[in-house]
């Protein structure tokens, strides 16, 4: 564009100065979103990828992508009735986890704003198994669960039960939930936490509106608190589920996966198969198993929690 | 009522923890006797984990890539996360399919990143497993700052961009220092969640010199007859840190968890 001599109005020079600097910008803000898009590419597309090339393959960890196999190892992982059971014992285990946090977190966090004790102190303890290192979660329930001298052996014994009988890990009927009230002490914390704080930031008019009107107790909560706080309780299980779905810290550390497939969860056959067995086609053909029993899972939940956050903002 | 309830959960939280320290301080065969507490306390078992074994190094190291991968995530999360929320640069597409990493367990990633840094020559490396961790929770990162970006004011854009400041004069003078208290929240929750992670660490740091605390105390069991009071004291050092973040930032931390939830 040839420069003209004569002076401009000043307001087509700001426009033009606008528009070049947009464009300039909108450089910029490609150039901030890239380090966002790397992470997507390499924790999501590249995987992907990979495990869906895997899947369809003869591949080991050391050499992957050796043949074209179609889809003879889906094939065989969903003929595997160890795999299969992983899937329903996974997707069970979850769902029983995340419920059981959910309701208990509600009722912390309710109990929380009424009584006299929820300080910084008591918010600091309920802290502590949320950031702990999972791994170290694992270590000491695998120590209160200790066979012949836990802490669960003893107090048995204190109550005149027989100490040597209590060995939850080393039961298949017990296993399992043993390794979920660990995760429920671990996660709950969370689900405490946030709907507290979602329960300080709520308004006191229609609370005291509803009291007039003679609303208490079990009313009150269902008909004003709930609606409420619905959109935060609704996230809290989303983010819950999906947690519980990739446990793996707590059985590699307390069970192993045993006695025999007792605590197998989807993700730990996953780590058997590719690390241990290097069978990476396999290990891939069940990943891509796990990520459709996830999205089936989590997508109702993740839909009604958008569905409740908006309804609380109109 | 509510106060019982309060107080059962707190009892619920400490006692196991209790238990712990107390186990940290038996000998091999009171583990297995059933006693709760310790009839003399066997500070052996400290002093043994601190100086007989990698444990301090692991925790050098966890801290190392906890403090480093959540500085990058950091520097990473804030231009992205404002120019989604102030442009919506990248639309729908990346606004959408930014957080599909966090949804699936993270075995699903673990032998495709092996096998990417094993062609980076990074593998077995800290410096790769802290680049790692910088990418890992950046999408956490970027999802937990938005909440606190859309509650700012969009005059404080449009007053720095009519006195001629660029983006990247905006991001650094305007916006990082009005939003320096998420900032921090959000980088101690993605150091913690670093400091913890294991199972990435486990197959991106095989050597011994790379491994970081979780890594540490999960080759503990190897041993025959694991030493129970030795393991219950090498947890106890490991989670000195992350406490003391507890104690030092309960605020921010619950704070900057309520920040994502909330939108």
């Amino acid at each position: 564009m040839a420069e003209t001599s004569l002076p401009l109005p000043a307001a087509a020079v700001r426009s033009r100065i606008r528009r070049r600097s947009r464009r300039g910008d909108a450089r910029a803000h490609r150039l901030f979103v890239s380090p966002a898009v790397l992470a997507l590419l390499v924790l999501g597309l590249y995987p992907l990828l990979f495990i869906v090339a895997a899947a369809f393959s003869e591949s080991s960890l050391g050499k992957p992508f050796q043949e074209w196999v179609g889809t003879a190892n889906l094939e065989a992982a969903l003929l595997d009735a160890d795999i299969v059971a992983s899937l329903v014992r996974g997707t069970a285990y979850a769902v029983g986890v995340s419920v059981v946090s959910l309701v208990l977190g509600v009722v912390v966090a309710l109990a929380l704003r009424h009584s006299v004790a929820s300080g910084s102190i008591v918010r600091t303890v309920l802290l502590l198994p949320l950031i702990m290192p999972p791994v170290i979660v694992g270590t000491l329930w695998k120590l209160v669960y200790n066979p012949g001298g836990g802490l669960l052996a003893t107090v048995t014994g204190f109550a005149g039960g027989d100490p040597a009988s209590v060995s939850p890990l080393s039961s298949s009927a017990w296993s399992l939930p043993a390794i979920a009230v660990a995760d429920v002490w671990e996660w709950t914390p969370l689900v405490a936490l946030l709907v507290f704080t979602a329960l300080l930031a709520q308004d006191e008019e229609p609370i005291e509106a509803a009291r007039l009107d003679g609303a208490h107790g079990f009313g009150l909560f269902r008909h004003i608190t709930l609606p409420a706080i619905a959109g935060v309780v609704a996230a809290a299980f989303f983010i819950r589920l999906v947690l519980a779905f990739k446990v793996f810290d707590l059985i590699f550390m307390m069970t192993s996966g045993g006695p025999g497939q007792s605590t197998t969860t989807a993700s730990y056959i996953v780590y058997q198969l590719a690390l241990r067995e290097f069978d990476v086609g396999m290990a891939a053909a069940v990943t891509l198993l796990l990520a459709v029993v996830v999205t089936v899972v989590t997508l109702p939940v993740a839909f009604l929690t958008r569905r409740l956050q908006a309804n609380h903002e109109s | 009522m509510s106060t019982a309830v309060v107080a059962i959960t707190l009892a619920v939280v400490i006692v196991p923890l209790a238990y712990l320290a107390s186990v940290s301080l038996m000998g091999r065969d009171e583990v297995t006797s059933g006693v709760l507490v310790p009839a003399t306390p066997a500070w052996s078992n400290w002093s043994d984990v601190v100086t007989g074994t990698e444990l301090l190094r692991g925790v050098g190291n966890s801290l190392f890539a906890a403090a480093v991968g959540a500085a990058l995530t950091l520097a990473f999360a804030l231009p992205a996360a404002w120019a989604i929320v102030r442009y919506r640069t990248g639309g729908a597409t990346l606004g959408g399919t930014l957080m599909s990493p966090w949804l699936l367990p993270p075995i699903v990633a673990v032998v495709p990143l092996f096998t990417l840094l094993r062609i980076l020559e990074l593998n077995n490396t800290l410096i790769g497993l802290t680049l790692v961790y910088a990418l890992v929770n950046l999408p956490v990162a970027i999802w937990l700052l938005e909440g606190f970006l859309r509650r700012l004011p969009s005059e404080l854009d449009e007053a720095a961009r009519m006195d001629g400041a660029g983006p990247v004069r905006l991001l650094l003078s305007i916006i990082a220092p009005v939003v320096s208290p998420a900032l921090v929240s959000i980088g101690i929750i993605v150091a913690i969640l670093n400091y913890n992670e294991f199972l990435l660490a486990t197959f991106l740091t095989q050597s011994d010199d790379a491994q970081t605390l979780p890594v540490v105390l999960s080759m503990f069991y190897g041993e025959r007859t694991p030493h129970y009071g030795k393991i219950a004291a090498a947890s106890l050092v490991g989670i000195v840190p992350v406490f003391a973040a507890a104690v030092l930032f309960q605020r921010r931390l619950v704070g900057g968890l309520a920040a994502g939830s909330v939108k």
